[in-house]
């Protein structure tokens, strides 16, 4: 069965999603770009950055903003004011509506929308490897109905068959999830590209009511960029005393510059702008080096973030609601990824809002929810759970050692071996931990079960697999089995944990803020099982060899062993690392000794792990058994 | 209670295909994610390298804008080192000059006196990053008048 395909059709850039697996998926244009240009010369079927690319050669034939003509009509104020300043003919057409003329041709807004409709069309079908007949289209809340019909046959000439125009901030407020809550106003602000729109949507039983929308037509992210742009040509010319406005190409490096630093400074609060040999004079060559912080960016622009908030205040007034009306505000466009636009929008709603999902797709990706519940792909699909934390069991010196790592979707299973600690150890004890810490008792215990009858046998010789096994349900099975003995022990931990959100959210924020010193604790942890094995091995090595290794060497050892022991419980990481290494170094002669008896003194001291195939090493790593818990 | 029973068979036998028909969708799904998943690894392989030459690109013009100011030897070789070494990853220039104008692989900054829709001067070299666009060339391209346009 064919998919049903969200589109974002927007006024400078459109965007599409698919469910896949129940969740929304951006489908990326053959170009390999999340969002398309609405960009099209129609003479010559060029659509999105090849017909931006050429755009200066071709002014005339390359149409933008068609979005701002659909279903308008020629005489309409609006559409005379773009005709003056749009390069591209705009004519009156058929029943008075306003089209385009290319190259002699007329063209309706709809034809236009269409061939950028049939490119994301066809680019969809080459990403999906499916044919695509079936798509739902956004349009802004404030068009009309013949605005919306001109939308709809846009997708019908592209060969969609359109099962639903929704708007704009409706489907932003289901990428949200909004449609699960109940009477509920909610804001939806989006500074795009080149447009400013503000909405106000009432949620009453699963259906969204649009109570007001606000705007202005002619405000976005461009607006932002030019603030920059003059900023850095004033800063040039009282520098140099050169104006950049007439250089074409050091305009086009200006516009670069300024676009990554407005994009830099969103996450970092100052950044540089360098552009080498940005033009010249008779005293040589001249480099533009600015430094701008994101407070003086905030200080270019707040003309244009104070233009934000009047429109809003009037849509409230439409709707008839006041600020603490409102329950949910919503970012749309790429200029919400501001922080001081969401300051201001926070600052005034008192709220945080909601963001999260790319505010340049989310349009589209609630498009697709909607493709996917009129598909049925969404209706009745299961819903899949998480593990909101990892889940692990606690190993020799308290470690946390992770099975199932958080945000792992269920159902789910993990397995892995471990061994005893102790030589004829005949039981171990699971302890089930969840949490995000790496040492086991900064982490909660779910439960703890023993598994005995064990054949007693050296240390780290039993292999014990332990699964984790996490149902549909959310039940977790831990189940324990001796391999040799085939004995096993288990356990069922119903409902997971009892942990509410907030303090899922406690523990995640604990973890990073110790991850530092907790990293440590397991380091020095480590270190001990490390050491404490080497002792272990050492000894072992000193029986086996027997009367092969000389007596001198034999004190040697036992004292780097004893030197071990006495500080194992108190030392530091360093100092056991150390010492560890002294006796893996003394250690090696054993080998060396044995060998040079057998083989007449030609042992290569290459191999100097022989006979110690628990080595420091090899503690660690995953290929073998794992040092269990130990049971007294 | 013969009715009710057939009813509720009824309901289970819907309720069934639906599960049935939402299991194999799932799995359908997976399996295609699947597929894609490991076109993508090789395209990953491919272009692992992409973003880092993007960014190494103006350290590259810049280097030669210099050597416009600079007439040094040593200059000369690092340059070329560098080209050297971006080509060996798959990095190809993209012949612009006095072709024909091609928005495929350029992009139009201006409109200058010269032969109608060809490029008069490379203002930014463009790449190919094996055969795939990297960046597109900056041209000025020929309007076809005597004089310039505006």
């Amino acid at each position: 069965m064919s998919k049903i395909i969200g589109i974002d059709l927007g006024t400078t850039n459109s965007c599409m999603a698919v469910m896949e697996g129940g969740q929304p998926k951006v489908i990326p244009n053959i170009e390999g770009g999340n969002t398309t240009p609405s960009i099209i010369v129609p003479d010559q079927n060029i659509v999105g950055v090849a017909a931006k690319r050429q755009q200066v050669v071709n002014p005339k034939n390359t149409v933008f903003s068609i979005k701002r003509l659909m279903g308008r009509k020629f005489n309409e104020p609006e559409v005379q004011e773009l005709k003056k300043n749009y390069p591209y003919a705009i004519v009156e057409g058929q029943n008075g509506l306003a089209c385009v003329e290319v190259e002699g041709k007329i063209y309706t807004p709809q034809e236009i929308s269409a061939k950028i409709l049939a490119k994301l069309k066809s680019d969809a079908e080459k990403y999906l490897g499916q044919t695509i007949t079936e798509a739902v289209i956004t349009v802004p809340a404030y068009f009309n109905d013949s605005q919306r019909t001109a939308t709809k046959e846009a997708g019908q000439i592209a060969g969609f068959e359109v099962k639903r125009i929704i708007n704009e901030p409706t489907a932003a407020a289901l990428a949200y999830g909004l449609d699960k809550k109940t009477n509920e106003k909610i804001v939806v602000y989006d500074l795009g590209g080149g447009t400013f729109d503000v909405s106000v949507l009432e949620i009453g039983d699963g259906v969204f009511e649009v109570k007001a929308t606000n705007g202005d037509t002619h405000l976005g992210g461009d607006d932002f960029d030019s603030k920059i742009i003059a900023w850095l040509i004033a800063e040039f010319k009282s520098e140099t005393g050169i104006d950049l406005t007439g250089d074409r190409q050091a305009m086009q490096r200006l516009k670069d510059a300024g676009e990554k630093a407005k994009i830099e400074l969103s996450s970092t609060t100052e950044t540089e702008i360098s552009i080498p040999f940005i033009t010249a004079d008779q005293t040589g060559p001249k480099h533009l080096n600015k430094k701008l912080s994101r407070a003086k960016l905030e200080q270019l622009v707040e003309d244009l973030l104070q233009r934000t908030i009047i429109p809003i205040e009037n849509a409230l007034k439409d709707a008839g609601l006041s600020k603490s009306d409102i329950n949910e505000v919503v970012m749309v466009g790429g200029m919400t990824r501001m922080p001081k636009v969401n300051e201001l929008v926070k600052a005034f709603f008192g709220k945080e809002p909601h963001k999260g999902i790319n505010p340049d797709e989310v349009v589209a990706v609630g498009a697709s929810i909607q493709g996917g519940v009129l598909g049925g792909d969404v209706k009745d699909i299961l819903l899949l759970d998480v593990t909101p934390l990892t889940l692990g069991l606690e190993t020799l010196g308290g470690i946390m050692t992770p099975l199932i790592k958080r945000n792992t979707t269920i159902p789910t299973a993990a397995s892995q071996v471990f061994s005893t600690a102790a030589d004829n150890q005949t039981s171990v004890e699971i302890n089930v931990l969840q949490g995000e810490r790496e040492m086991a008792a900064d982490n909660k215990s779910l439960g703890r079960f023993i598994l005995d009858g064990i054949p007693p046998a050296p240390r780290g010789m039993p292999q014990v697999e332990v699964t984790f096994d996490i149902d549909a349900n959310g039940i977790l099975h831990v189940t324990a089995k001796d391999k040799a003995s085939n004995k096993e022990q288990k356990i069922t931990i119903q409902g997971g944990t009892g942990l509410n959100k907030d303090e899922i959210e406690k523990m995640v924020h604990e973890a990073e803020q110790h991850s530092s010193e907790d990293k440590k604790r397991k380091e020095l942890a480590e270190t001990k099982n490390a050491a404490d094995t080497l002792t272990y091995t050492a000894e072992k090595a000193l029986k086996d060899a027997g009367d092969k290794v000389s007596a001198e060497l034999k004190t040697e050892v036992e004292g780097k062993i004893k030197e071990i022991r006495d500080v194992l419980q108190t030392a530091g990481v360093e100092e056991l690392k150390q010492k560890t290494q002294a006796l893996s170094d003394v250690l090696s002669k054993i080998g060396q000794q044995m060998y040079g008896q057998g083989q007449g003194g030609t042992a290569q001291p290459e191999q100097p792990n022989q006979g110690e195939p628990n080595g420091p090493d090899n503690n660690t790593s995953n290929d073998g058994p794992v040092e269990g818990e130990v049971v007294e | 209670m013969a009715e009710d029973k057939s009813t509720s068979i009824g309901e289970l036998e819907t309720r069934l295909a639906e599960m049935e028909n939402n299991w194999k969708r799932a799995l359908a799904d997976y399996r295609n994610f699947q597929k894609r998943s490991e076109e993508e690894k090789g395209f990953f392989i491919d272009f692992a390298n992409e973003s880092l030459i993007r960014q190494l690109l103006p350290v590259l013009d810049n280097l030669e804008t210099l050597s416009n100011h600079i007439d040094d030897a040593g200059l000369q070789m690092i340059i070329k080192n560098f080209a050297q070494i971006l080509a060996e990853e798959g990095l190809v220039e993209i012949s612009a000059q006095d072709k024909e104008f091609d928005a495929s692989t350029m992009e139009a900054i201006e409109m200058v006196e010269g032969k109608e829709n060809t490029v008069i001067e490379v203002l930014n070299k463009g790449y190919l990053l094996k055969n795939k666009l990297l960046r597109p060339a900056r041209v000025r391209v020929g309007s076809g008048d005597k004089k310039e346009e505006r």
